[in-house]
Formats: structure tokens, C-alpha cells, sequence
């Protein structure tokens, strides 16, 4: 690369050219498959499926992981069973539901393991210790369940119950 | 079709349009790479697996069967269009590799293969969304023959053209192969593709992210492997047919040199092994025995580098040189006899020969080991054989095997004597290497050693070593090959003489002392050595002997000396080894008198004649009291020197006859030496030194059986017999009746019985 810094150009969905720097931009695999395929041709790239907003908000999160260590795959299922979120990332996810779930989208569009993890990590503790009533409530959850539907899978998770 | 601004995005929902979509973009990945794909597409073609497989539409295709098993994950439908995209693609790639053969075949093959993976590589990322779902639950909930798009790929080639082209594909690389080795350039970086791309197709079934070499081995090694032995069992039966031997080894070797480096240009190294297996198999192991009858002729001619090259090439195949060394230890153990005997055709030969002889064969084929055989030990052990053999069983043995170390130590002697003429330290420090270079093939090593005692005591008495340190060096060397036991009487021999040494010179000092102007007047310039009895192969005088009186008193002046520092000590005066100078005033003819150098013996009869000028046998004898086998020899000498005339002329000596002083002797240097040693004694002393071995012998079995009975206490005989053999082999090999002889000896002297069951004991 000529420059310390190179940068591309992406192009939301709602057609909004961002700038980001390269290494920020290769946290995502999608983007970093693209570049080795095809090479850099200066053109803006489009990111079909993300508005501006969820860009942005997922250039940050990659802006402030670009340091971290490459994901190396299945190996650190012991890291993504807890539930543990770092401070920074809590802060970060602290965005209303529908942002929440822009972003988790986003993360599994582009192919970012880090934030897809955090994301969901998120959404598991906002579960955690909660009836199904409080979930159904917690995320606006229209019960679909017949009375009987609801007794058979209740028996069926009998075991998980104290 | 030029590529749009913005390819139409297909409805997530629709399979038929999502897929026609996909399809359009693969084909031109898959065809028109070279064309470029722009980015625009690439995000699309991305997206729209992305967004295929995210739709809830498929949901409702399961129903309650999967209701509870969690997420439904859609893909198997692209999953499987994908894979009969590929078969369609690779099915036309078939029919046009068809129009192809040899080079154009893998010319095409490679071209496709090219392109196909690099296709694979691009398709992979672009349905990576799928491999990341739905094909990874797949795999993780065991499903065989589902594989991310990358594998899929490579299976599908496998599948649908590498296993109805693999045959002639190989028949073009062999072609190819067997154009190169018949000298003719080839594309070598077209087999080495194919070799990837054929070690690429190797899935491990149960793990697609790991690679077997099976198919590689399978469809490329053991073709190549078969194509191989096929052309060298051929081209070797020619060559051996129409070509000399030394001829055809050369070609193996080269042709070995070739299939080794052919791995390293362009095979995998896996083959590596089995190749060479092959190689010497067929260019080796087969023609073997041809090569195992040209041996004895290379050896005959000394063809040493053909030699060394027959070595490389039977040394790896399993015991390929096992026959060989049978062959060489035989041919040298021929050599050996053959030296020995040209050696033996003349009857007065010098021991320098005959050790010269042995050393030069020793010499021939031991470089012949290091250069041609590498050193190897096993042919070391062969020629150690060999040697041993003929060193100890040859013409000039054939009488007695105790000849060899006899002549061995003659030679030690001639080069350890005053005179020799290696007259360079280092030269002589070479020739006494050499020397040992025989001794460790000597087997009868106790009569290298009494031979050498013998010598050794007569250079020392008669001051006639050429130097302290070579005969230093030689014990040394001795020492290091036998131990300390067998040096131990040489080196206190060494001793005595620089003890001797001192005591002369504390017996001047006394003199100073105790004699008064008399006896000064009739002073003896005198040396003595006191040898211990033990330690020296030496005899009192055989004969008796009057010392003349003009030294008598000498003697006894030093006896008293002696007897005062060592009290209870026996001297025996060696007349026999003792000499001295006289001078020959008698004689006016020159200015400076004559000096004679005589035995003892013979100065008791010359001066005699101080008093008389012609004396009678009988007379001579009965002063001297000389036995007349000394007596007569040395009159001999007097008389064949001149100093004395006998005077009946033509007679021998002997009784009856006398002698005259001869005032008329003339010759060309002031000092005569008339102590020559008398043929007739030299001879009796080599019987005798054979006689004290058998003697020895047997105390040394007779010692060993002692000394194991006495550590074992109960024994079978058999065993014994054994351990005795082990233990005196380093000095001589024992036979085993002299054993067995031995042990009813020490039964009658009650030292060991016999109990039941052929066991002996030892009695305490």
C-alpha cells in the first residue's frame, strides 16, 4: 500500500458514502474476501443490506476492535459460552432494541464474528433469569401458542426445571 | 452480456429467480475470470445467498417435524443446484478433454484445473453465508457427504472428470517420463502440476479440512511405480546383455542419481522411498548375482574405484555384501600365502622379508577397505580374518606355527640394534607401528615375547640398543596390546639396567676411598650389571670357568662392595655374556698397540700367553677350565683372526695341538673385534627359547585353571575348559587336550578333584 492510512469508500443502502480505513473495513470477512478476489478498484462498495446508521455504528465497533486478534475459528468456543461482555462493548451496546438487532443483522451480514458474538451475548443477558412471560414483554412477543401447544413443550422441559 | 450498474437483486423468497441470479454470476466467475467481475456484482451475487438463506419463507416446508429442533436453516436447495451446476460444467469439460491426448491432454487438464480452482476459490467466498450456516450444522451434526463450497468443488472434479480421465492423464506423464529418461527435454512443470493437483483431490472423508495423500498414491504413485520398474527391468536386461559389467554399474548408478533427483524436480516427496525401493529392486537386487562374479575379477585387477562403486551399490540392498566379503576375505588370505611363499623360496631369507611381505598385503588391502569399502567394519572384520589366517598359518609355518612371531621379534631386534639402518627416529618409530600392525594378528603372542626378552637382554647387556627411547616405545606399545603382565619382566629389565647405572657409580666413589697406591697400579677399568634372577631370560655359564686372575680380584673387589650394601644377596658371575679390551703391547709393527675386543673366555686364554709364547690344548684347558665345545670355537676364532698360529698346520683344535703368539698380526684397524658370536649357539638358543615356551605354556594353564577353580569352586569340565581357553587366548591358542592334561596334572597334585557327574571342585 502507497499510503500509512488507506481508506475505502462504502455506500449504505440508503445511499451514503462512508469513509473508513482499510484495516478497520477488513474486520469484516465479507469485505476482506472481496478485496483479495477482486482487488481494490477504487469504486465506492456497496453494502446493500445496512443503512447508514447501522454502518456507522458497526465502523465504530470495528474502528475501536481493529487491534484485536484475527478470529481463529471454533477454537474459542470457551471465550463465546460466557456470557462476560468487555466494559467498552457494554457501553456500546447500550442502544435501543431495534439498533440492537440492526446491528446484530449487520454483524452476520458482513461476516464480523467479534461483534455477531457481543451482539448476541447482549441479547442472551436481557433473557437471562426471565419468565416467558417477561420475555414475551421484554421483546414485544405476540404468544402464538395454544394452551396445549404451550402444556406439551412445558412437560417436554420438565428436566430443565428445578 | 455487458456487466449492468446494478444487477437486478432477486426476490429473497423466489428459489427459481435467487438461483437464476446465482447462476449468471458463477458463470461468469467460472468462465469469463479473465473478464473481471465488478464489484457491484460480487456484493449482489453475496448478498442474494445472504438474503436467500435468511428469508422465513422455507419455514413452512418442515412444519412440526422440525419445529423443535431450533433454528431452520435454509440452503440446501442452492447447496445441491450448486453441485449439479458443477457436474454440468465438468461434463462439458469431458467432452472437450476428449479431442486431447498426451501433452494437449495435460496441457488441457491443467488449463481447466486452473481455472476450476480458481473459480472454486472466488464461489467460496461468495457463499460463504452458506458454508457458515446451514452447511457447517450439516457437518456439525454429522451428515457425510455434505461439504463446504471449496471441497465441493474438489469432489465434484474428482467425481465427475479426474476418475473418467485419470488413465490418460497418467499415460501422457508416463509418456512424457519415459521421453525424458531416454534423454530427450520435456515440459517438467506440466507433471508437477498434475502431481498438486492430484495430491489436492485427497479428502479425508471423515474431515474435508484435512488432506490424505490417497488418491495421489492410488491414481499417480503406483502407476509411476509400475511404468518405472516396467522400463528398467528392460532397459537394465539390455544393457546388462550388450554392455561390460563395470559398465552397467556405472549406468545404475547414474540412473539412481536421476530417480533421486527427479523427486526433488518435480514428484511429490512421498514417492521418494518407494522409488528408490523400486530402482534398486530392479537395478540392483536383480543383477546381483552378475555383479557378485565380476567382484573377484575387479579384485584381481585391482579396480578400486569400480570396486568402491560395486560397494555403494550392493551395500544398499539388504545383504548385498554379505558375499562379497566372504569373496574378499578368501582373496587375501591368498594374497597373504602367496607373499609368504614367494618369501620362502629362498632359504636364507632375512625376517625383514619375510615381515616385509606380511605388511605389504596388510597394507594393499586394508587401503583397499578405507578407499573402496569405506572403512566398513564388517570388512574390516574380514580383512582382520584374513590376516590372521595367513599371518600364523602359512609355508614358512607350516613347521611350526610359533615361526611367525619368532621372525617378527628377529625383525624387532634387527631395527632396535645399534647399526640399523633406519637411522631416522621417525622413520624407526613407523617401522614399530608397522611391527605391531602384525603382533595383533599374531595368535602364539607368549613366543613373540620370549623371543623378545632374549633380545631385548642381550641388547641391554651388550649396551647395543640404538637408542633408550625407542626401546621405551616399543614396550609402551607392547604394553597397551597385552597389558601390563606382559611387559612387567621387559620393563624391570629396562630398570635394572639404570640401576646399574648408579651403582657403578657409587662403586667409583668407594674405590676412591678403599684402595691404596697398589692396588690403583693393577686397577681393571670395570662396568657392572646386576640382572635380577627373575626377570631375565638368562643362564649360568654352561661351561666351567677359571676367570684369569688379572680380574679375579676385580671381582671380587665389587663383590665385596655389593655384599656390604645388600647383605644375603647370591651373585652368579655370567661369564659368558661378560667382555673386555686388551691391549697387544706384544705387537711392535705399530706406533699404538692393537686393542682386541674379546669375550671373557677369550681373554682367559690369550692371557695366558703373557707368560709363554707358545702354550699346548691341554694346558690352555686346564687353566681356564673351559668346557672343549666353548674352548675349541673360540681357539677357532683366535686362530682364523691370526692372533694365534697353530702349530700343526691344517689341524683343527683340539687335544694334541698347540698354539703360538703370532708377533707378526697385521690389521687394517686399531681395534679388532674378536667377539663374535659362535653360529652353533645361536642355533641352540632358538631350540631352547622354543623348549622354555611348551614350559611356560603349561604353568600358564596350569595358573588359569588354578585361578578360575579357585574363584568358582565347582565346575563342569567342559566349562572350564572354555573359560581357560578365554583367558590365555590373548597369549596363544590353547589346544584343548594340553587343557585337559593340564587339569588331570593338578588332580595328582591334589589342587582339584573330580566329582560326579563331570564336575571338578576345587580343593582348598
Amino acid at each position: 500500500m502507497s499510503s500509512s492510512n488507506p481508506t475505502l469508500v462504502f455506500m449504505s443502502s440508503d445511499g451514503v458514502e462512508i469513509t473508513v480505513d482499510r484495516d478497520v473495513a477488513e474486520r469484516s470477512l465479507l469485505i476482506k474476501n472481496m478485496l483479495e478476489d477482486l482487488g481494490e478498484t477504487g469504486e465506492a462498495i456497496p453494502i446493500p443490506n445496512v443503512n447508514e446508521a447501522v454502518l456507522k455504528k458497526v465502523i465504530e465497533w470495528c474502528a475501536h476492535h481493529k487491534n484485536d486478534p484475527a478470529s481463529t475459528g471454533d477454537d474459542d468456543d470457551s471465550r463465546r459460552k460466557t456470557t462476560d461482555i468487555d466494559e467498552w462493548d457494554q457501553k456500546f451496546m447500550q442502544v435501543d432494541q431495534e439498533m440492537l438487532f440492526e446491528i446484530i443483522l449487520a454483524a452476520n451480514y458482513l461476516d464480523i464474528k467479534g461483534l455477531l458474538d457481543v451482539g448476541c451475548k447482549t441479547v442472551a443477558n436481557m433473557i437471562k433469569g426471565k419468565s416467558p412471560e417477561e420475555i414475551r414483554k421484554t421483546f414485544n412477543i405476540q404468544n402464538d401458542f395454544t394452551p396445549e401447544e404451550e402444556d406439551q413443550i412445558r412437560r417436554e422441559n420438565e428436566w430443565a426445571e428445578e | 452480456m455487458a456487466p449492468s450498474l446494478m444487477p437486478q437483486a432477486p426476490h429473497k423468497d423466489d428459489l427459481e429467480q435467487t438461483w437464476a441470479f446465482l447462476e449468471k454470476g458463477i458463470d461468469s466467475v467460472m468462465l469469463k475470470l479473465e473478464e473481471g467481475v465488478d464489484m457491484k456484482t460480487y456484493m449482489a451475487l453475496y448478498t442474494a445467498v445472504h438474503n436467500f438463506c435468511t428469508s422465513q419463507k422455507a419455514v413452512s416446508n418442515g412444519q412440526g417435524l422440525q419445529a423443535h429442533r431450533g433454528a431452520h436453516l435454509l440452503g440446501e436447495e442452492l447447496y445441491k443446484l450448486l453441485g449439479h451446476y458443477l457436474s454440468s460444467h465438468l461434463g462439458n469439460v469431458f467432452k472437450e478433454s476428449q479431442s486431447h491426448t498426451d501433452e494437449a491432454l495435460l496441457a488441457f487438464y491443467i488449463r481447466e484445473w486452473v481455472r476450476y480452482t480458481t473459480a472454486a476459490k472466488y464461489i467460496n467466498h461468495l457463499f460463504r453465508y452458506l458454508n457458515r450456516h446451514w452447511v457447517k450444522r450439516e457437518i456439525d451434526e454429522g451428515k457425510k457427504n455434505v461439504f463446504d463450497v471449496y471441497t465441493l468443488h474438489l469432489v465434484k472434479w474428482k467425481d465427475d472428470f479426474f476418475l473418467q480421465v485419470h488413465k490418460k492423464v497418467m499415460d501422457a506423464v508416463l509418456n512424457l517420463v519415459e521421453k525424458q529418461r531416454n534423454g530427450e527435454t520435456i515440459e517438467q512443470s506440466q507433471i508437477k502440476s498434475i502431481v498438486d493437483s492430484f495430491v489436492s483431490l485427497g479428502l479425508d472423508e471423515s474431515d474435508s479440512t484435512k488432506s490424505t495423500l490417497e488418491v495421489y498414491r492410488y491414481y499417480f504413485e503406483k502407476p509411476f511405480i509400475a511404468a518405472t520398474r516396467a522400463y528398467y527391468e528392460n532397459e537394465s536386461r539390455r544393457f546388462v546383455s550388450e554392455n561390460s559389467v563395470v559398465e552397467y554399474m556405472k549406468k545404475a548408478e547414474a540412473r539412481l542419481g536421476e530417480e533421486k533427483a527427479r523427486v526433488g524436480l518435480y514428484l511429490h516427496p512421498d514417492i521418494s522411498k518407494h522409488l528408490t525401493d523400486t530402482c534398486l529392486d530392479v537395478l540392483v537386487t536383480n543383477h546381483s548375482e552378475v555383479l557378485r562374479e565380476e567382484f573377484q575379477v575387479l579384485l584381481d585387477n585391482e579396480r578400486q574405484e569400480d570396486l568402491a562403486r560395486m560397494y555403494r551399490l550392493l551395500s544398499r540392498i539388504k545383504e548385498g555384501l554379505d558375499p562379497l566379503r566372504i569373496k574378499f576375505e578368501t582373496h587375501v588370505r591368498k594374497a597373504g600365502l602367496v607373499a609368504v611363499e614367494k618369501v620362502a623360496t629362498d632359504d636364507s631369507f632375512e625376517p625383514k622379508m619375510y615381515v616385509d611381505a606380511l605388511l605389504q598385503v596388510h597394507t594393499r588391502y586394508q587401503s583397499l577397505v578405507n578407499e573402496a569399502f569405506n572403512g566398513e567394519s564388517e570388512f574390516v572384520r574380514s580383512l582382520d580374518n584374513a590376516c590372521r589366517e595367513f599371518v600364523n598359518r602359512n609355508k614358512i609355518c607350516a613347521a611350526s606355527s610359533t615361526k611367525s612371531p619368532e621372525l617378527l621379534a628377529k625383525y624387532t631386534d634387527s631395527l632396535l640394534k645399534k647399526g640399523s639402518k633406519a637411522a631416522e627416529e621417525t622413520e624407526l618409530e613407523e617401522m614399530l607401528v608397522q611391527i605391531m600392525t602384525v603382533f595383533k594378528y599374531i595368535e602364539d603372542k607368549d613366543v613373540f615375547q620370549k623371543f623378545y626378552s632374549k633380545m631385548l637382554a642381550k641388547r641391554l647387556v651388550h649396551v647395543s640398543s640404538v637408542s633408550d627411547d625407542a626401546e621405551t616405545s616399543m614396550i609402551s606399545k607392547l604394553k597397551e596390546a597385552c597389558g601390563f603382565e606382559y611387559t612387567n619382566k621387559l620393563q624391570r629389565m629396562f630398570q635394572d639396567i639404570q640401576i646399574s647405572k648408579d651403582l657403578n657409580a657409587s662403586y667409583k666413589d668407594w674405590q676412591v676411598k678403599v684402595l691404596d697406591d697398589d692396588d690403583r697400579k693393577k686397577l681393571v677399568d670395570s662396568h657392572f650389571q646386576i640382572l635380577g634372577t627373575g626377570f631375565w631370560p638368562l643362564q649360568a655359564p654352561s661351561t666351567d670357568f677359571l676367570a684369569p686372575p688379572e680380574i679375579v680380584k676385580t671381582a671380587e673387589r665389587f663383590q665385596s662392595f655389593y655384599f656390604d650394601k645388600h647383605n644375603g644377596r647370591k651373585l652368579t658371575w655370567l661369564w659368558q655374556l661378560c667382555k673386555g679390551e686388551i691391549k697387544a703391547n706384544y705387537i711392535k709393527t705399530t706406533k699404538v698397540p692393537y686393542t682386541f675386543q674379546v669375550s671373557t673366555f677369550q681373554m682367559a686364554i690369550l692371557l695366558l700367553f703373557n707368560e709363554t709364547d707358545t702354550l699346548n690344548y691341554e694346558d690352555i684347558q686346564k687353566s681356564t677350565s673351559l668346557a672343549p665345545e666353548i674352548l675349541e670355537p673360540n681357539l677357532g676364532i683366535l686362530l682364523k683372526a691370526k692372533v694365534l698360529t697353530i702349530n700343526q698346520e691344517g689341524s683343527k683344535p683340539g687335544p694334541g695341538t698347540s698354539y703360538s703368539l703370532n708377533y707378526n698380526f697385521k690389521n687394517k684397524k686399531i681395534k679388532v673385534n674378536l667377539n663374535i658370536q659362535i653360529k652353533s649357539e645361536q642355533k641352540v638358543e632358538s631350540d631352547d627359547t622354543h623348549k622354555t615356551v611348551e614350559e611356560d605354556r603349561k604353568l600358564l594353564l596350569q595358573s588359569a585353571i588354578v585361578r578360575i577353580m579357585k574363584s568358582r569352586k565347582k565346575m563342569k569340565h567342559v566349562q572350564l575348559v572354555q573359560e581357560v581357553i578365554q583367558q590365555v587366548k590373548s597369549r596363544f591358542p590353547p589346544k584343548i587336550p594340553d587343557i585337559k592334561k593340564n587339569i588331570e596334572a593338578l588332580m595328582e597334585k591334589d589342587y582339584i578333584e573330580r566329582l560326579d557327574g563331570d564336575e571338578i571342585a576345587y580343593i582348598a
